[in-house]
Protein backbone atom coordinates (compact mmCIF):
# COMPACT_ATOMS: atom_id res chain seq x y z
CA UNK A 1 0.00 0.00 0.00
CA UNK A 2 2.89 2.33 0.61
CA UNK A 3 4.65 1.21 -1.99
CA UNK A 4 2.12 1.90 -4.14
CA UNK A 5 1.87 5.46 -2.68
CA UNK A 6 5.43 5.59 -3.18
CA UNK A 7 5.16 4.55 -6.73
CA UNK A 8 2.32 7.06 -7.84
CA UNK A 9 3.71 10.00 -5.96
CA UNK A 10 7.17 9.35 -8.23
CA UNK A 11 4.90 9.17 -11.00
CA UNK A 12 3.66 12.49 -10.40
CA UNK A 13 6.97 14.00 -10.17
CA UNK A 14 7.87 12.69 -13.35
CA UNK A 15 4.89 14.19 -15.11
CA UNK A 16 4.46 17.33 -13.38
CA UNK A 17 8.24 18.80 -13.14
CA UNK A 18 6.95 22.25 -11.95
CA UNK A 19 6.39 20.64 -8.61
CA UNK A 20 10.42 21.16 -8.21
CA UNK A 21 11.33 22.99 -11.26
CA UNK A 22 9.60 26.41 -9.80
CA UNK A 23 10.89 26.43 -6.57
CA UNK A 24 14.41 25.85 -8.28
CA UNK A 25 13.64 28.73 -10.59
CA UNK A 26 12.10 31.06 -7.94
CA UNK A 27 15.27 30.56 -5.20
CA UNK A 28 17.88 30.77 -8.27
CA UNK A 29 16.05 34.87 -9.07
CA UNK A 30 15.95 35.88 -5.48
CA UNK A 31 19.64 34.72 -5.03
CA UNK A 32 20.39 36.52 -8.26
CA UNK A 33 18.91 39.51 -7.56
CA UNK A 34 20.76 39.21 -3.98
CA UNK A 35 24.37 39.81 -6.21
CA UNK A 36 22.77 42.77 -7.81
CA UNK A 37 21.90 44.32 -4.42
CA UNK A 38 18.07 44.37 -5.24
CA UNK A 39 16.56 42.45 -2.37
CA UNK A 40 15.75 44.71 0.09
CA UNK A 41 13.18 45.07 2.58
CA UNK A 42 11.49 48.72 4.18
CA UNK A 43 11.68 49.37 7.52
CA UNK A 44 11.77 52.14 10.01
CA UNK A 45 11.06 54.46 7.22
CA UNK A 46 14.04 53.77 4.99
CA UNK A 47 15.35 51.08 2.48
CA UNK A 48 16.99 48.49 4.57
CA UNK A 49 19.19 46.40 1.92
CA UNK A 50 22.66 44.60 2.53
CA UNK A 51 24.58 47.41 2.38
CA UNK A 52 22.66 49.86 5.49
CA UNK A 53 22.56 46.04 6.98
CA UNK A 54 25.79 45.72 6.43
CA UNK A 55 27.45 48.92 7.75
CA UNK A 56 24.66 50.48 10.19
CA UNK A 57 24.32 50.64 13.17
CA UNK A 58 20.91 49.53 14.16
CA UNK A 59 20.15 47.48 17.54
CA UNK A 60 20.09 43.75 17.31
CA UNK A 61 16.21 43.96 18.06
CA UNK A 62 16.01 46.17 14.58
CA UNK A 63 18.76 43.90 13.03
CA UNK A 64 16.54 40.60 13.54
CA UNK A 65 13.20 42.18 12.38
CA UNK A 66 15.03 43.60 9.23
CA UNK A 67 16.26 40.11 8.71
CA UNK A 68 13.22 38.30 9.65
CA UNK A 69 11.48 40.67 7.88
CA UNK A 70 13.75 40.06 4.82
CA UNK A 71 13.49 36.10 4.70
CA UNK A 72 9.42 36.99 5.26
CA UNK A 73 9.20 38.34 1.72
CA UNK A 74 11.22 35.48 0.54
CA UNK A 75 8.83 33.19 2.49
CA UNK A 76 5.84 34.73 0.84
CA UNK A 77 7.47 34.81 -2.46
CA UNK A 78 7.47 31.12 -2.32
CA UNK A 79 4.30 30.57 -1.23
CA UNK A 80 2.40 32.32 -3.95
CA UNK A 81 4.77 30.36 -6.17
CA UNK A 82 3.23 27.28 -4.41
CA UNK A 83 -0.35 28.06 -4.34
CA UNK A 84 -0.02 28.82 -8.20
CA UNK A 85 1.05 25.75 -9.14
CA UNK A 86 -0.87 23.52 -6.38
CA UNK A 87 -3.87 25.82 -8.70
CA UNK A 88 -2.50 24.62 -11.72
CA UNK A 89 -1.39 21.23 -10.79
CA UNK A 90 -5.24 20.24 -8.87
CA UNK A 91 -6.69 21.16 -11.92
CA UNK A 92 -4.90 19.70 -14.95
CA UNK A 93 -3.95 16.14 -13.16
CA UNK A 94 -7.11 14.30 -13.77
CA UNK A 95 -7.79 16.30 -16.56
CA UNK A 96 -4.88 15.34 -18.71
CA UNK A 97 -4.84 11.98 -17.74
CA UNK A 98 -8.81 11.90 -19.56
CA UNK A 99 -7.73 14.16 -22.46
CA UNK A 100 -4.43 11.97 -23.52
CA UNK A 101 -6.48 8.94 -23.19
CA UNK A 102 -3.59 7.72 -20.40
CA UNK A 103 -6.08 6.97 -17.95
CA UNK A 104 -6.58 3.65 -19.60
CA UNK A 105 -3.09 2.86 -19.50
CA UNK A 106 -3.26 4.10 -15.47
CA UNK A 107 -6.42 2.01 -14.91
CA UNK A 108 -5.23 -1.69 -16.17
CA UNK A 109 -2.51 -1.57 -13.69
CA UNK A 110 -3.42 -3.11 -10.25
CA UNK A 111 -3.83 0.73 -8.55
CA UNK A 112 -7.38 1.67 -7.44
CA UNK A 113 -9.18 4.87 -8.21
CA UNK A 114 -8.85 5.70 -4.41
CA UNK A 115 -5.28 5.40 -4.26
CA UNK A 116 -4.47 7.27 -7.46
CA UNK A 117 -6.53 10.40 -6.33
CA UNK A 118 -5.31 10.15 -2.92
CA UNK A 119 -1.76 10.52 -4.52
CA UNK A 120 -2.76 13.19 -6.35
CA UNK A 121 -4.38 15.28 -3.07
CA UNK A 122 -1.33 13.89 -1.36
CA UNK A 123 0.91 16.19 -3.78
CA UNK A 124 -1.21 18.97 -3.83
CA UNK A 125 -1.98 19.16 0.03
CA UNK A 126 1.58 18.31 1.33
CA UNK A 127 4.56 17.63 -1.55
CA UNK A 128 3.98 20.49 -3.61
CA UNK A 129 3.92 23.02 0.08
CA UNK A 130 6.94 21.37 1.36
CA UNK A 131 8.80 21.25 -1.47
CA UNK A 132 8.60 25.31 -1.59
CA UNK A 133 9.32 25.35 2.03
CA UNK A 134 12.32 23.12 1.55
CA UNK A 135 13.44 25.51 -1.64
CA UNK A 136 13.02 28.77 0.76
CA UNK A 137 15.25 27.31 3.03
CA UNK A 138 18.50 26.67 1.02
CA UNK A 139 17.48 29.93 -0.70
CA UNK A 140 17.52 31.71 2.55
CA UNK A 141 20.67 29.96 3.31
CA UNK A 142 22.61 31.21 0.27
CA UNK A 143 21.39 34.61 0.36
CA UNK A 144 23.13 34.54 3.67
CA UNK A 145 26.12 33.61 2.11
CA UNK A 146 25.75 35.54 -0.30
CA UNK A 147 25.15 38.82 2.63
CA UNK A 148 28.34 37.31 4.46
CA UNK A 149 30.30 37.37 1.37
CA UNK A 150 29.37 41.01 1.08
CA UNK A 151 29.35 42.21 4.72
CA UNK A 152 33.33 40.33 4.86
CA UNK A 153 34.15 42.84 1.77
CA UNK A 154 33.02 45.71 3.35
CA UNK A 155 35.31 44.65 6.72
CA UNK A 156 32.18 43.50 9.01
CA UNK A 157 31.98 41.14 10.51
CA UNK A 158 28.97 38.82 9.28
CA UNK A 159 29.20 35.99 11.98
CA UNK A 160 27.48 38.61 13.97
CA UNK A 161 25.55 41.03 12.10
CA UNK A 162 23.97 38.09 9.69
CA UNK A 163 24.72 34.64 11.48
CA UNK A 164 24.21 35.93 15.11
CA UNK A 165 21.14 37.74 14.59
CA UNK A 166 19.04 35.51 11.69
CA UNK A 167 16.70 33.70 13.65
CA UNK A 168 16.33 30.98 11.16
CA UNK A 169 15.26 27.88 13.66
CA UNK A 170 12.59 30.13 14.49
CA UNK A 171 11.77 31.22 11.20
CA UNK A 172 12.21 27.48 9.52
CA UNK A 173 9.52 25.98 12.19
CA UNK A 174 7.29 28.66 11.40
CA UNK A 175 7.49 28.34 7.97
CA UNK A 176 6.82 24.60 8.37
CA UNK A 177 3.71 24.61 10.30
CA UNK A 178 2.17 27.45 7.67
CA UNK A 179 2.96 25.12 4.50
CA UNK A 180 0.71 22.59 6.45
CA UNK A 181 -1.44 24.58 7.88
CA UNK A 182 -2.13 26.87 5.27
CA UNK A 183 -2.89 24.07 2.35
CA UNK A 184 -5.43 22.33 4.92
CA UNK A 185 -7.23 25.54 5.64
CA UNK A 186 -7.27 26.04 2.15
CA UNK A 187 -8.56 22.26 1.35
CA UNK A 188 -11.89 22.73 0.39
CA UNK A 189 -10.45 24.52 -2.63
CA UNK A 190 -7.87 21.72 -3.31
CA UNK A 191 -10.42 19.18 -3.39
CA UNK A 192 -13.03 21.27 -5.35
CA UNK A 193 -10.19 21.45 -8.07
CA UNK A 194 -9.86 18.12 -7.96
CA UNK A 195 -13.41 17.45 -8.26
CA UNK A 196 -13.86 19.77 -11.71
CA UNK A 197 -10.20 18.33 -12.79
CA UNK A 198 -11.68 14.94 -12.47
CA UNK A 199 -15.65 16.47 -13.46
CA UNK A 200 -15.00 18.64 -16.34
CA UNK A 201 -15.23 18.04 -19.97
CA UNK A 202 -13.36 21.56 -21.27
CA UNK A 203 -11.50 24.14 -19.80
CA UNK A 204 -10.84 22.76 -16.22
CA UNK A 205 -9.51 26.91 -14.86
CA UNK A 206 -12.83 28.22 -15.89
CA UNK A 207 -15.21 25.51 -14.74
CA UNK A 208 -13.60 25.79 -11.48
CA UNK A 209 -13.54 29.43 -10.74
CA UNK A 210 -16.79 30.37 -12.25
CA UNK A 211 -19.21 28.58 -10.26
CA UNK A 212 -16.87 30.39 -7.02
CA UNK A 213 -17.93 33.58 -8.57
CA UNK A 214 -21.73 33.04 -9.92
CA UNK A 215 -22.93 31.05 -7.69
CA UNK A 216 -22.65 33.57 -4.59
CA UNK A 217 -24.24 35.86 -7.13
CA UNK A 218 -26.93 33.74 -7.54
CA UNK A 219 -27.59 33.12 -4.08
CA UNK A 220 -27.40 36.74 -3.22
CA UNK A 221 -30.25 37.79 -5.90
CA UNK A 222 -32.64 34.40 -5.38
CA UNK A 223 -32.05 34.26 -1.38
CA UNK A 224 -30.62 37.20 -0.65
CA UNK A 225 -28.05 36.19 1.43
CA UNK A 226 -24.00 36.61 1.40
CA UNK A 227 -23.46 32.41 2.87
CA UNK A 228 -21.45 31.22 0.17
CA UNK A 229 -19.48 34.75 0.03
CA UNK A 230 -18.58 35.04 3.30
CA UNK A 231 -17.29 31.61 3.54
CA UNK A 232 -15.94 32.14 0.44
CA UNK A 233 -13.59 35.41 1.75
CA UNK A 234 -12.68 34.05 5.04
CA UNK A 235 -11.53 30.73 3.61
CA UNK A 236 -9.21 32.89 2.02
CA UNK A 237 -8.35 35.65 3.86
CA UNK A 238 -8.52 34.22 7.66
CA UNK A 239 -6.73 31.63 7.99
CA UNK A 240 -7.02 30.86 12.09
CA UNK A 241 -2.80 30.64 12.44
CA UNK A 242 -2.39 33.85 14.37
CA UNK A 243 -1.82 34.44 18.25
CA UNK A 244 -3.11 37.59 18.79
CA UNK A 245 -0.36 38.36 21.69
CA UNK A 246 2.68 36.94 19.35
CA UNK A 247 1.80 39.03 16.75
CA UNK A 248 1.36 42.09 17.85
CA UNK A 249 5.12 42.74 18.25
CA UNK A 250 5.24 43.46 14.92
CA UNK A 251 2.31 44.90 14.51
CA UNK A 252 3.31 47.48 17.48
CA UNK A 253 6.77 47.03 18.31
CA UNK A 254 7.39 50.88 18.20
CA UNK A 255 5.38 51.27 21.45
CA UNK A 256 6.62 48.14 22.94
CA UNK A 257 9.69 47.27 25.58
CA UNK A 258 10.50 44.12 23.15
CA UNK A 259 13.70 41.90 23.83
CA UNK A 260 15.51 39.89 20.90
CA UNK A 261 14.06 36.94 21.96
CA UNK A 262 10.32 38.16 21.74
CA UNK A 263 10.78 38.88 17.88
CA UNK A 264 9.64 35.28 17.03
CA UNK A 265 7.79 34.33 13.77
CA UNK A 266 6.60 31.11 15.68
CA UNK A 267 5.13 32.44 18.89
CA UNK A 268 3.42 34.93 16.23
CA UNK A 269 1.41 31.17 15.91
CA UNK A 270 -1.33 29.58 17.53
CA UNK A 271 -1.03 25.55 16.63
CA UNK A 272 -3.29 24.76 19.53
CA UNK A 273 -5.35 27.06 18.41
CA UNK A 274 -5.18 25.84 14.78
CA UNK A 275 -5.71 22.25 15.31
CA UNK A 276 -8.76 22.63 17.78
CA UNK A 277 -10.69 25.10 15.14
CA UNK A 278 -14.27 23.90 14.17
CA UNK A 279 -13.86 25.64 10.62
CA UNK A 280 -10.12 23.91 10.09
CA UNK A 281 -11.97 20.21 10.60
CA UNK A 282 -15.52 21.89 8.92
CA UNK A 283 -12.69 22.33 5.82
CA UNK A 284 -11.32 19.26 5.62
CA UNK A 285 -14.79 17.77 5.27
CA UNK A 286 -15.30 19.53 2.78
CA UNK A 287 -12.55 18.68 1.46
CA UNK A 288 -13.01 15.07 2.21
CA UNK A 289 -16.38 15.30 -0.07
CA UNK A 290 -14.61 16.67 -3.02
CA UNK A 291 -12.46 13.90 -2.79
CA UNK A 292 -14.41 11.02 -2.44
CA UNK A 293 -16.72 12.80 -5.38
CA UNK A 294 -13.46 12.94 -7.62
CA UNK A 295 -13.27 9.18 -7.04
CA UNK A 296 -16.22 8.17 -7.73
CA UNK A 297 -16.25 10.15 -10.98
CA UNK A 298 -12.76 8.40 -12.15
CA UNK A 299 -14.22 4.93 -11.56
CA UNK A 300 -17.55 5.60 -12.69
CA UNK A 301 -17.31 7.45 -15.49
CA UNK A 302 -16.27 5.64 -19.12
CA UNK A 303 -17.01 8.20 -21.81
CA UNK A 304 -13.06 8.24 -22.37
CA UNK A 305 -12.92 4.89 -23.51
CA UNK B 1 -14.52 -25.31 -13.36
CA UNK B 2 -12.20 -23.97 -15.91
CA UNK B 3 -14.39 -21.33 -17.08
CA UNK B 4 -12.36 -17.78 -17.29
CA UNK B 5 -14.95 -15.44 -17.69
CA UNK B 6 -18.56 -16.25 -17.33
CA UNK B 7 -21.24 -13.91 -18.50
CA UNK B 8 -24.76 -14.48 -17.59
CA UNK B 9 -27.62 -11.92 -18.61
CA UNK B 10 -25.29 -9.27 -18.74
CA UNK B 11 -26.66 -5.57 -20.63
CA UNK B 12 -25.38 -2.24 -20.37
CA UNK B 13 -27.58 0.60 -21.70
CA UNK B 14 -26.85 3.86 -22.27
CA UNK B 15 -30.44 5.77 -21.70
CA UNK B 16 -32.56 3.74 -24.43
CA UNK B 17 -29.68 2.01 -26.42
CA UNK B 18 -28.99 -0.77 -25.20
CA UNK B 19 -25.34 -1.17 -25.64
CA UNK B 20 -25.23 -4.47 -24.67
CA UNK B 21 -28.29 -6.49 -24.69
CA UNK B 22 -29.10 -9.49 -22.43
CA UNK B 23 -25.35 -11.36 -23.31
CA UNK B 24 -24.27 -14.63 -21.80
CA UNK B 25 -21.52 -16.63 -22.81
CA UNK B 26 -18.34 -18.58 -21.08
CA UNK B 27 -14.34 -17.95 -22.34
CA UNK B 28 -12.44 -20.86 -21.32
CA UNK B 29 -8.97 -21.22 -20.26
CA UNK B 30 -6.02 -21.81 -22.83
CA UNK B 31 -8.33 -20.22 -25.79
CA UNK B 32 -8.06 -17.44 -28.32
CA UNK B 33 -11.40 -15.85 -28.58
CA UNK B 34 -12.14 -13.55 -31.18
CA UNK B 35 -14.87 -10.81 -30.30
CA UNK B 36 -15.98 -9.47 -34.09
CA UNK B 37 -18.52 -7.06 -34.68
CA UNK B 38 -18.86 -3.73 -36.86
CA UNK B 39 -18.84 0.04 -35.15
CA UNK B 40 -21.16 0.11 -32.21
CA UNK B 41 -22.29 -3.16 -31.78
CA UNK B 42 -21.35 -2.75 -28.03
CA UNK B 43 -17.69 -4.71 -27.89
CA UNK B 44 -16.26 -1.82 -26.64
CA UNK B 45 -19.06 -1.41 -23.99
CA UNK B 46 -18.67 -5.35 -23.11
CA UNK B 47 -14.53 -5.20 -23.14
CA UNK B 48 -14.85 -2.40 -20.49
CA UNK B 49 -17.42 -4.16 -18.29
CA UNK B 50 -15.17 -7.39 -18.43
CA UNK B 51 -12.33 -5.05 -17.29
CA UNK B 52 -14.30 -3.09 -14.49
CA UNK B 53 -14.10 0.32 -16.57
CA UNK B 54 -17.88 0.49 -16.54
CA UNK B 55 -20.62 -1.26 -14.77
CA UNK B 56 -23.39 -3.66 -15.75
CA UNK B 57 -26.67 -5.32 -15.02
CA UNK B 58 -26.69 -9.07 -14.89
CA UNK B 59 -23.61 -11.81 -13.78
CA UNK B 60 -20.59 -11.22 -14.47
CA UNK B 61 -17.39 -13.16 -13.61
CA UNK B 62 -13.66 -12.59 -14.66
CA UNK B 63 -11.23 -15.12 -12.85
CA UNK B 64 -13.97 -15.43 -10.11
CA UNK B 65 -13.95 -11.86 -9.80
CA UNK B 66 -16.22 -9.07 -10.03
CA UNK B 67 -15.13 -6.97 -12.35
CA UNK B 68 -16.14 -3.61 -11.48
CA UNK B 69 -15.49 -4.22 -7.70
CA UNK B 70 -12.63 -5.89 -7.41
CA UNK B 71 -10.75 -4.43 -10.88
CA UNK B 72 -7.39 -3.85 -8.47
CA UNK B 73 -6.95 -7.41 -7.92
CA UNK B 74 -8.61 -8.34 -11.67
CA UNK B 75 -5.63 -6.31 -13.01
CA UNK B 76 -3.12 -8.32 -11.07
CA UNK B 77 -4.06 -11.27 -13.48
CA UNK B 78 -5.66 -9.37 -17.02
CA UNK B 79 -3.50 -6.77 -19.45
CA UNK B 80 -5.10 -5.32 -21.78
CA UNK B 81 -4.46 -3.11 -24.62
CA UNK B 82 -6.94 -1.01 -25.57
CA UNK B 83 -5.83 1.35 -28.21
CA UNK B 84 -2.21 2.01 -29.04
CA UNK B 85 -2.74 5.82 -28.24
CA UNK B 86 -3.02 4.74 -24.67
CA UNK B 87 0.51 4.99 -23.13
CA UNK B 88 0.95 8.60 -21.71
CA UNK B 89 3.17 10.38 -23.78
CA UNK B 90 4.98 12.42 -21.61
CA UNK B 91 6.49 9.63 -19.70
CA UNK B 92 10.02 8.04 -20.12
CA UNK B 93 10.51 4.70 -21.43
CA UNK B 94 12.54 3.77 -18.09
CA UNK B 95 9.94 5.60 -15.77
CA UNK B 96 7.02 3.21 -17.24
CA UNK B 97 9.57 0.47 -16.91
CA UNK B 98 10.05 1.79 -13.41
CA UNK B 99 6.44 2.23 -12.27
CA UNK B 100 4.85 -0.84 -13.84
CA UNK B 101 7.41 -2.82 -11.38
CA UNK B 102 7.06 -1.20 -8.37
CA UNK B 103 2.85 -1.76 -8.87
CA UNK B 104 2.59 -4.76 -10.75
CA UNK B 105 3.57 -8.01 -8.53
CA UNK B 106 3.30 -10.05 -11.48
CA UNK B 107 5.68 -8.04 -13.84
CA UNK B 108 9.20 -9.41 -14.78
CA UNK B 109 11.71 -6.84 -15.45
CA UNK B 110 14.34 -9.25 -17.07
CA UNK B 111 11.64 -10.00 -19.93
CA UNK B 112 10.31 -6.87 -20.66
CA UNK B 113 14.61 -5.61 -20.76
CA UNK B 114 14.37 -8.89 -22.73
CA UNK B 115 11.77 -7.83 -25.61
CA UNK B 116 12.84 -4.32 -25.59
CA UNK B 117 16.45 -5.34 -26.18
CA UNK B 118 15.03 -6.59 -29.99
CA UNK B 119 13.79 -3.41 -30.67
CA UNK B 120 15.14 -0.13 -31.64
CA UNK B 121 13.61 1.61 -28.34
CA UNK B 122 15.85 3.42 -26.29
CA UNK B 123 15.42 3.63 -22.48
CA UNK B 124 15.74 7.51 -22.17
CA UNK B 125 12.99 8.22 -24.72
CA UNK B 126 9.74 9.50 -24.20
CA UNK B 127 6.25 7.57 -25.68
CA UNK B 128 5.67 11.07 -27.67
CA UNK B 129 9.14 10.65 -29.41
CA UNK B 130 8.51 7.15 -30.68
CA UNK B 131 6.68 5.96 -33.51
CA UNK B 132 3.65 4.20 -33.56
CA UNK B 133 4.60 1.09 -34.41
CA UNK B 134 7.38 1.51 -31.62
CA UNK B 135 4.77 2.90 -28.93
CA UNK B 136 2.84 -0.68 -29.45
CA UNK B 137 6.20 -2.81 -29.07
CA UNK B 138 6.15 -1.04 -25.93
CA UNK B 139 3.38 -1.63 -24.64
CA UNK B 140 3.19 -5.33 -25.99
CA UNK B 141 6.29 -6.03 -23.97
CA UNK B 142 5.27 -4.47 -20.51
CA UNK B 143 2.12 -6.87 -21.09
CA UNK B 144 4.25 -9.91 -22.22
CA UNK B 145 6.44 -9.07 -19.18
CA UNK B 146 3.12 -9.67 -17.02
CA UNK B 147 2.56 -13.33 -16.12
CA UNK B 148 -0.78 -12.89 -16.64
CA UNK B 149 -4.28 -15.42 -16.93
CA UNK B 150 -5.76 -13.08 -19.20
CA UNK B 151 -5.22 -10.61 -21.95
CA UNK B 152 -7.46 -8.39 -23.43
CA UNK B 153 -6.20 -6.50 -27.00
CA UNK B 154 -9.29 -4.34 -28.31
CA UNK B 155 -8.02 -2.93 -31.99
CA UNK B 156 -4.25 -3.64 -31.09
CA UNK B 157 -3.03 -2.89 -34.32
CA UNK B 158 -5.34 -0.05 -35.37
CA UNK B 159 -3.09 2.19 -37.17
CA UNK B 160 -0.09 -0.22 -37.99
CA UNK B 161 1.42 -0.92 -40.73
CA UNK B 162 1.79 -4.40 -42.03
CA UNK B 163 5.11 -5.20 -41.18
CA UNK B 164 3.89 -4.27 -37.48
CA UNK B 165 0.50 -6.24 -37.48
CA UNK B 166 2.48 -9.33 -38.56
CA UNK B 167 5.29 -8.72 -36.59
CA UNK B 168 2.97 -8.12 -33.37
CA UNK B 169 0.68 -11.25 -33.73
CA UNK B 170 3.78 -13.75 -34.27
CA UNK B 171 5.16 -12.17 -31.18
CA UNK B 172 1.83 -12.85 -29.52
CA UNK B 173 2.08 -16.22 -30.46
CA UNK B 174 5.21 -16.92 -29.89
CA UNK B 175 6.20 -15.50 -26.82
CA UNK B 176 2.88 -15.17 -25.05
CA UNK B 177 0.63 -17.83 -25.89
CA UNK B 178 1.67 -21.19 -24.19
CA UNK B 179 -1.72 -22.77 -23.80
CA UNK B 180 -2.23 -21.56 -20.09
CA UNK B 181 -3.20 -18.42 -21.03
CA UNK B 182 -6.29 -16.97 -22.20
CA UNK B 183 -6.42 -14.21 -24.97
CA UNK B 184 -9.43 -11.63 -25.76
CA UNK B 185 -9.03 -9.78 -29.07
CA UNK B 186 -11.21 -7.50 -31.24
CA UNK B 187 -10.52 -6.35 -34.15
CA UNK B 188 -11.61 -4.89 -37.96
CA UNK B 189 -9.25 -7.12 -39.79
CA UNK B 190 -10.53 -10.31 -39.13
CA UNK B 191 -8.30 -11.66 -41.76
CA UNK B 192 -5.19 -11.29 -40.20
CA UNK B 193 -6.27 -12.89 -36.96
CA UNK B 194 -8.65 -15.65 -38.28
CA UNK B 195 -5.91 -18.46 -38.35
CA UNK B 196 -4.94 -17.86 -34.61
CA UNK B 197 -8.18 -17.91 -32.93
CA UNK B 198 -9.20 -21.06 -31.44
CA UNK B 199 -12.90 -19.89 -30.51
CA UNK B 200 -14.95 -17.08 -32.22
CA UNK B 201 -18.12 -15.31 -31.35
CA UNK B 202 -19.93 -12.08 -33.25
CA UNK B 203 -21.75 -9.58 -31.54
CA UNK B 204 -24.22 -6.82 -33.46
CA UNK B 205 -26.55 -4.65 -31.91
CA UNK B 206 -25.84 -5.95 -28.47
CA UNK B 207 -26.32 -9.39 -29.12
CA UNK B 208 -24.87 -12.55 -29.46
CA UNK B 209 -25.15 -13.65 -33.07
CA UNK B 210 -22.28 -16.70 -32.91
CA UNK B 211 -20.34 -18.23 -30.73
CA UNK B 212 -18.34 -21.32 -31.51
CA UNK B 213 -15.02 -22.88 -31.70
CA UNK B 214 -13.00 -22.11 -34.91
CA UNK B 215 -13.27 -26.09 -35.73
CA UNK B 216 -16.48 -26.69 -35.30
CA UNK B 217 -17.02 -23.41 -37.99
CA UNK B 218 -16.03 -26.01 -40.98
CA UNK B 219 -18.61 -28.57 -39.51
CA UNK B 220 -21.26 -26.37 -39.50
CA UNK B 221 -20.88 -23.64 -42.16
CA UNK B 222 -20.18 -24.56 -45.82
CA UNK B 223 -20.25 -22.08 -49.18
CA UNK B 224 -21.11 -22.92 -52.52
CA UNK B 225 -20.75 -21.06 -55.82
CA UNK B 226 -23.46 -22.02 -58.30
CA UNK B 227 -25.56 -20.97 -61.15
CA UNK B 228 -28.97 -21.80 -63.14
CA UNK B 229 -31.00 -24.61 -61.87
CA UNK B 230 -28.39 -25.53 -59.31
CA UNK B 231 -28.60 -22.51 -57.61
CA UNK B 232 -32.23 -22.71 -57.81
CA UNK B 233 -32.14 -26.35 -55.74
CA UNK B 234 -29.91 -24.98 -53.45
CA UNK B 235 -31.97 -22.12 -52.65
CA UNK B 236 -34.46 -24.95 -51.70
CA UNK B 237 -32.21 -25.86 -48.94
CA UNK B 238 -32.49 -22.67 -47.18
CA UNK B 239 -29.87 -20.64 -47.12
CA UNK B 240 -29.00 -18.35 -44.78
CA UNK B 241 -27.03 -15.90 -47.21
CA UNK B 242 -26.85 -15.46 -50.64
CA UNK B 243 -24.61 -12.80 -53.06
CA UNK B 244 -24.43 -12.07 -57.29
CA UNK B 245 -21.32 -11.94 -58.21
CA UNK B 246 -19.88 -12.30 -61.87
CA UNK B 247 -22.88 -13.64 -63.00
CA UNK B 248 -22.70 -16.50 -60.30
CA UNK B 249 -24.92 -16.86 -57.38
CA UNK B 250 -23.06 -17.55 -53.93
CA UNK B 251 -24.68 -18.93 -50.73
CA UNK B 252 -24.01 -19.88 -47.44
CA UNK B 253 -25.14 -22.48 -45.33
CA UNK B 254 -25.33 -23.16 -41.68
CA UNK B 255 -25.75 -27.05 -40.70
CA UNK B 256 -26.61 -27.95 -44.04
CA UNK B 257 -25.61 -31.79 -45.91
CA UNK B 258 -21.96 -31.27 -47.33
CA UNK B 259 -22.25 -34.29 -49.76
CA UNK B 260 -25.42 -32.32 -51.09
CA UNK B 261 -23.81 -29.18 -51.79
CA UNK B 262 -20.83 -30.33 -52.71
CA UNK B 263 -23.18 -31.54 -56.12
CA UNK B 264 -25.15 -28.25 -56.28
CA UNK B 265 -21.83 -26.24 -57.09
CA UNK B 266 -18.24 -25.19 -55.84
CA UNK B 267 -17.94 -26.60 -51.93
CA UNK B 268 -16.07 -24.44 -49.71
CA UNK B 269 -15.71 -23.46 -45.93
CA UNK B 270 -16.80 -19.40 -45.70
CA UNK B 271 -14.00 -17.28 -44.44
CA UNK B 272 -14.89 -15.66 -40.86
CA UNK B 273 -15.39 -12.13 -42.50
CA UNK B 274 -17.84 -13.40 -45.16
CA UNK B 275 -19.76 -15.29 -42.54
CA UNK B 276 -19.60 -12.29 -40.52
CA UNK B 277 -21.43 -10.40 -42.92
CA UNK B 278 -23.35 -13.24 -43.75
CA UNK B 279 -24.67 -13.52 -39.96
CA UNK B 280 -25.03 -9.70 -39.39
CA UNK B 281 -26.97 -9.50 -42.50
CA UNK B 282 -29.33 -12.17 -41.72
CA UNK B 283 -30.04 -11.10 -38.05
CA UNK B 284 -30.91 -7.91 -39.28
CA UNK B 285 -32.96 -8.74 -42.80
Amino acid sequence: MIGHQLALLKREFWEHRSIWLTPAVIGVVICLLTVTGQVSVSAFGEAVDLAILGASNIDPVQRRIVLMALFGVVTTIFAIGAGIVVIFYSLDTLYAERKDKSILFWRSMPVTDAETVISKLLIALLVIPLAFVVGAMITEIVVMILMSIWIAMQGGNAGHLVWGSAPLVDIWLASLFMAIAIPIWLSPFIGWFLFVSAYTKRSPMLMAFLPLLVVPMLEKLILKSNLLYDAIITRTSQPPIADAEGWEVFENYENMQITEESVSLLASLDMIGFATSPSVWAGIVVCGLFTTAAIYVRRYRDESY
Amino acid sequence: MSSLVSARDVSKSFGDVHAVDHVSFEIEKGKIMGLIGPNGAGKTTLLKALLGLTDCDGELSVLGLDPFRQRKQLMQNICFIADVAVLPRWIRVYQLLDFVESIHPNFSRQRADDLLGKTKIMRQSKVRQLSKGMVTQLHLAIIMAVDAKLLVLDEPTLGLDILFRKEFYSNLLSDYFDGERTILITTHQVEEIENLLTDIMFIDDGRILLNTTMDSLHDTFAQIVTSGDNAAEAKGLAPIYEAEMFGKTVMMFEGADRDRLRALGDLSTPSVADLFVAKVKGARA
